[in-house]
């Protein structure tokens, strides 16, 4: 469904990323995990199409869409939910919701969309008419995950979603993550928490120091050394 | 918006050349407009002449303040306005050049206490202050108009000028002469000084200023208070030249507009900026001043000021600049190569013994709007170690180091530096006190050469050396760090990883006892990393000791002598590398923590 | 001082605040969200003032159609502005000098064709007061109040309800994730700037029917706008609306009971406590 293959990244003339393919295929909840720094962050911005390839093609559906605007990944179907969440902090939670459907073949559904949100997370409805930027943390990553599905997308990027918030609510995100997923949306989950990551994915990559160090099911990544190596710094604990 | 004007716009050997080409030129000038009266001009001429002069000093003035430091003012009508009324009510009462120079240290005094207020503002953007200063030449034309001061029907001055050379024109032509070059004079001197550098680098990033070292707050309250020095003996001059003062005519929005415009034509980061735009746009305005004439020269006026900020940011002197640093970007580029390294002055491994604490951290917290950004956070530095300091993304590395640096002030704790506490002292103290940061993604001032960036660390960090002796240092550091051949270039003109270097040099100059680097690793190539880390460890045999906070974890084990690991705001280990990396709690932080059926 | 002055007093400090809000609108709304200080914004009233004069005056046109073109002419005229900032990337600071430069050129633009001697409109429309109790009201001056008060609010729920105006506050939060969902912020901007254009145009409409013109007048009205822009927050109609009355009638009650002279201290003081004691409003 959604394919990169050999994408190269710099930064003026600093390489961040160096021969990385990702796929993920429709209906699939696919991680990616690796240290801070590792590029996670930059594969992200490529793939959001922030950032232009130095080498590589990214398609969706078998489109190409390697050379296409930021602003018209929503129009083919993929939602980005931006690391550090990213809301509108002054507007309120259903205003928020809005942008996410501000498109006009989005707009169309507003009202079914946002009885599809509520019914995933009912405290966003009975807090709609709050300032997003006065919410906790965990609370403002709900939004952001429910801005991103009212433009009804076909696949979901979402980046860091643990990012800043406590243990408890870092397993709530996971769990709607699985949820979300278990209604049938394909997600490219990119985080660095590995052990929480490992648990909801199908499938996972490890990315360290720009490339692609390992590739496989959870199960099996999770007794490999070179994760260790690279969260830690040293071989296996 | 000057783009590519450095400082001096010349190599620093020629700067001593420069002053004294500069003295002659202002004695040149004194002699020759200064034997003007003596051939008895007719009186249009020297009244012209005068007027130019009057708007040199205004304009010139204004951009002490305005130009240099970035904070536009539109209240300079205010300062203008009370010189003219100082002479216009105190003339009779002294002597004139008594009245004339009160009028000027009125006007300072309250923009100190102005610029006391508005300073004081947490993050004051730069057009608050522009609407600030605007309404203070309001409330003191109120003030003005309704009490005695004029009370309405304007005030004329009965004193009269002595005569020189056979007329009063004379005189007023000499004294606004005198004002403009004096003006022109301490535009230069304070452009050159440790005082203009610091205001150009508050123009490009204040927060980066202040933890250089450069006491921002003082700063600008000093230009502010010599822009209205010359601003003040301007208009007391101008009240004497004009005879007759009227509220209306004194603080209408004129003065601080054509100020502004003459300074933007002319170039905003240059003493003689202001002085080339105000002959222009005087010389325009009193050449054509009957009827349509007045009114043709007025469109022009208008029509050159839109069309100069949207081709020429810079000014007249940005433009200039550009192109004269081009020439001397070619002649340098030859004498730089190939010279020898030498120790600056002063530097050199400390002599300190390896286990005493250099830095000590007490229960430090810190809540951003109820959020907890750090709690209870407690560490040493010891004397020439290195600390790696590193923890998930947001666990608040980059708020500690904000705190240590004095960019925040914590809610509760005390950072001690060899036994002093400089956690409340603000950041241009700690800086002084011998605590330099790198910035995560750099920081340089854009409108300064890579040299002038070093050299203003080197001039106000806890070296505190004169501008000479910086000169000197940058050199030093910057070879240090490998970038003297490109001392000359623009920070936007080197790419990433030399401006991580740059950011090195410029914390490395101010020759700090501890310097604390954030994530200079990011963004680097494997090649470039190892250079990086070369480095760190020559930093530390010069007796320095570092805080180091890395993602790049390989890069931490083998530099680190001891780890701390912040997570949620909390310290959750402190030791040797090894050992700490092997605790549990630190492998769940970087792992998560693993579900009961893992 | 008895109740009845000071009722007529404060009534008239109303409709002078209805006018400050109508006039600040425009400016208020592009400095939030286009990030420019517009000072051509009291050269665009002007110079609708003058056309109204022109129209109503000499053309004997009927004032009341002239806002109907006058508004999409202004409009077009300051989204073309819009479309040079943009293109030359002009920031805030340069914002103010650019368009300090244009007001320079439309202030003797007027001069040269109407001269600076003052001029009054003279119609039939709006003419004479009602009396309500004891005050007396001028038909212009309620008839102005009533469309600044329709016009803020009217702008505050297009901010409020509209897909539009939610896009233009995402935008001015965070342009960058705003895009992502959509949104076009260069045809926002000319939107935005296109309208502080036609509000220009409707403030000169009163203007003309209020004021005896002359071009230099312009510069006036710069310093109490500001102020009542300052307090009522960037772009916040309602704001606008609330600081402009509030200034209004201060300054009117400054004048009846103080001195007339002393009226524009009020405004100031307001805006420097407000701004000393609570910059983060802005």
């Amino acid at each position: 469904m959604l394919r990169l293959e050999g994408v190269e990244i710099a930064y003026g003339d600093a390489p961040a990323l160096f021969d990385v393919s990702v796929h993920v295929d429709r209906g699939e909840l696919v991680a990616i995990v690796g240290p801070n720094g590792a590029g996670k962050t930059t594969l992200v911005n490529a793939i959001a199409r922030l950032l232009p390839f130095r080498k590589g093609s990214m398609h969706f559906q078998g489109t190409d869409v390697t050379k296409i605007s930021p602003q018209a990944m929503g129009a083919h179907g993929i939602a980005v939910i931006p690391e550090g969440r990213r809301l509108f902090t002054q507007m309120t939670v259903e205003e928020n919701l809005d942008m996410g459907c501000y498109r006009r073949n989005s707009r169309a559904f507003r009202d079914q969309s946002l009885a599809e949100v509520y019914a995933l997370f009912p405290i966003l409805r009975e807090r709609r008419h709050q300032i997003s930027g006065t919410m906790s943390g965990g609370q403002q990553q709900m939004v952001a995950i429910a801005r991103a599905l009212m433009s009804r997308p076909e696949v979901l990027l979402i980046d860091e979603p643990s990012l800043g918030l406590a243990p408890i609510m870092v397993s709530q995100v996971f769990e709607i993550i699985q949820k979300i997923h278990r209604g049938g949306m394909s997600i490219l989950l990119i985080e660095q928490n590995v052990n929480k990551s490992l648990d909801v994915a199908e499938r996972a990559y490890v990315l360290d120091c720009g490339r692609l160090i390992a590739e496989g099911a959870p199960s099996e990544l999770r007794s490999r050394p070179e994760i260790a190596g690279a969260y830690l710094g040293h071989a296996s604990p | 918006m000057v783009k590519n004007l450095t400082l001096a716009g010349m190599p620093r050997m020629a700067r001593t050349r420069a002053s004294y080409i500069f003295g002659v030129g202002l004695f040149a000038a004194l002699a020759v407009f200064g034997s003007l009266p003596f051939f008895q001009p007719p009186a249009f001429v020297e009244s012209f002449l005068y007027l130019i002069f009057f708007w040199i000093a205004l304009a010139t003035s204004w951009t002490i303040l305005s130009g240099f430091s970035g904070y536009v003012s539109f209240g300079h009508g205010t300062f203008y306005g009370i010189g003219i009324y100082s002479v216009a009510r105190l003339s009779e009462h002294m002597p004139l050049t008594a009245a004339i120079l009160l009028a000027g240290i009125l006007s300072a005094v309250v923009a100190i206490v102005i610029g006391a207020i508005v300073f004081r503002i947490q993050h004051l953007r730069g057009e608050l202050f522009a609407l600030l200063t605007l309404a203070s030449t309001f409330i003191l034309s109120t003030i003005v108009l309704n009490t005695p001061i004029d009370g309405g029907p304007g005030v004329s001055l009965l004193v009269s000028v002595p005569s020189l050379f056979g007329s009063q024109m004379s005189t007023l032509y000499l004294m606004g002469m005198s004002v403009a070059l004096l003006s022109v004079a301490v535009a230069y001197s304070v452009q050159y000084s440790s005082l203009g550098r610091g205001l150009f680098a508050v123009a490009d990033d204040e927060s980066v200023a202040e933890a250089q070292g450069i006491p921002t707050f003082a700063y600008k309250l000093a230009a502010f208070a010599i822009s209205a020095f010359l601003a003040g003996v301007a208009g007391g001059i101008h009240a004497l030249f004009i005879s007759y003062v009227t509220v209306g005519e004194t603080f209408s929005i004129t003065v601080p507009l054509y100020v502004l415009l003459m300074s933007v034509l002319g170039g905003t980061r240059h003493w003689a900026g202001p002085c080339i735009g105000a002959t222009l746009i005087a010389s325009a305005t009193y050449l054509f001043v009957s009827g349509d004439y007045a009114l043709v020269t007025k469109i022009a006026i208008g029509a050159t000021l839109v069309v100069a900020t949207l081709v020429m940011p810079g000014g007249i002197m940005g433009v200039v600049s550009r192109f004269r640093r081009i020439n001397v970007d070619q002649t340098t580029a030859v004498a730089g190569e190939g010279k020898p390294i030498s120790q600056p002055p002063g530097v050199g491994p400390a002599g300190a013994s390896p286990e005493s604490v250099l830095l000590k951290c007490e229960g430090i917290s810190l809540a951003f709007s109820g959020l907890r950004a750090l709690s209870q956070v407690s560490f040493e530095v010891r004397e020439n170690e290195i600390l790696g300091l590193v923890g998930p993304n947001g666990s608040g590395k980059s708020t500690l180091i904000n705190v240590i640096s004095g960019f925040y002030r914590p809610d509760e704790g005390h950072v001690f530096l060899e036994g002093r506490d400089v956690a409340y002292i603000g950041g241009h103290r700690v800086a002084r006190a011998g605590i330099a940061r790198t910035y995560q993604i750099p920081r340089p001032f854009a409108r300064l050469s890579v040299r002038e960036n070093v050299e203003l660390a080197a001039m106000f960090g806890a070296a505190a050396s004169n501008p000479q002796r910086a000169a000197d240092e940058a050199d030093y550091w910057l070879a240090f760090v490998g970038l003297a051949d490109r001392a000359d270039a623009l920070p936007s003109e080197i790419n990433l990883h030399q401006r991580k270097f740059l950011e090195l040099a410029r914390a490395l100059a101010t020759q700090p006892r501890l310097i604390m680097l954030d994530e200079v690793l990011a963004g680097l190539t494997p090649p470039e990393v190892s250079k990086a880390i070369d480095m760190v460890r020559r930093i530390r045999d010069t007796g320095t000791s570092i805080i180091f906070v890395e993602h790049n974890m390989r890069a931490v084990m083998e530099l680190s002598d001891r780890l701390i690991v912040i997570n949620q705001g909390k310290k959750i280990a402190d030791g040797p590398p090894r050992q700490v990396m092997n605790q549990d709690d630190v492998v769940s932080a970087y792992l998560g923590v693993p579900h009961v059926a893992a | 001082m008895n109740a009845n002055l000071l009722a007529q007093s404060a009534l008239s400090g109303l409709f002078s605040g209805g006018l400050y809000a109508l006039l600040g609108l425009g400016l208020s709304l592009s400095w939030r969200f286009l990030r420019i200080i517009n000072l051509s914004h009291f050269a665009m009233i002007f110079l609708a003032a003058y056309l109204t004069y022109q129209c109503t005056a000499i053309w004997k046109i009927n004032p009341y159609l002239v806002p109907l073109f006058l508004i999409p002419l202004f409009f077009v005229v300051a989204a073309l502005q819009q479309l040079a900032i943009i293109r030359f990337g002009i920031d805030e600071f340069g914002s103010i000098v650019a368009t300090f430069g244009v007001t320079i050129v439309v202030e003797a633009l007027l001069q040269l064709i109407w001269s600076a001697d003052f001029l009054r409109l003279e119609t039939d429309h709006l003419k004479g007061s009602m009396v309500l109790g004891s005050l007396l009201v001028p038909w212009a001056d309620a008839f102005m109040f009533m469309c600044a008060v329709t016009t803020c609010v009217g702008a505050w729920g297009l901010l409020r309800f509209t897909y539009i105006g939610k896009a233009l506050r995402a935008n001015v939060e965070n342009p960058a994730i705003a895009s992502i969902f959509g949104v076009q912020s260069r045809r926002l901007s000319l939107l935005v700037a296109g309208s502080a254009g036609g509000l220009a145009a409707f403030g000169g409409v009163f203007i003309a029917l209020l004021f005896a013109l002359t071009p230099s007048q312009m510069y006036s009205w710069f310093g109490v706008i500001f102020a009542t822009v300052i307090m009522g927050g960037l772009g916040s109609p309602l704001g606008v609306l609330v600081a402009g009355l509030l200034v209004g009638v201060s300054e009117s009650f400054a004048m009846a009971l103080v001195a007339p002279s002393w009226a524009p201290i009020v405004p100031f003081t307001l805006m420097v406590s407000l701004l000393t004691l609570r910059p983060g409003r802005i």
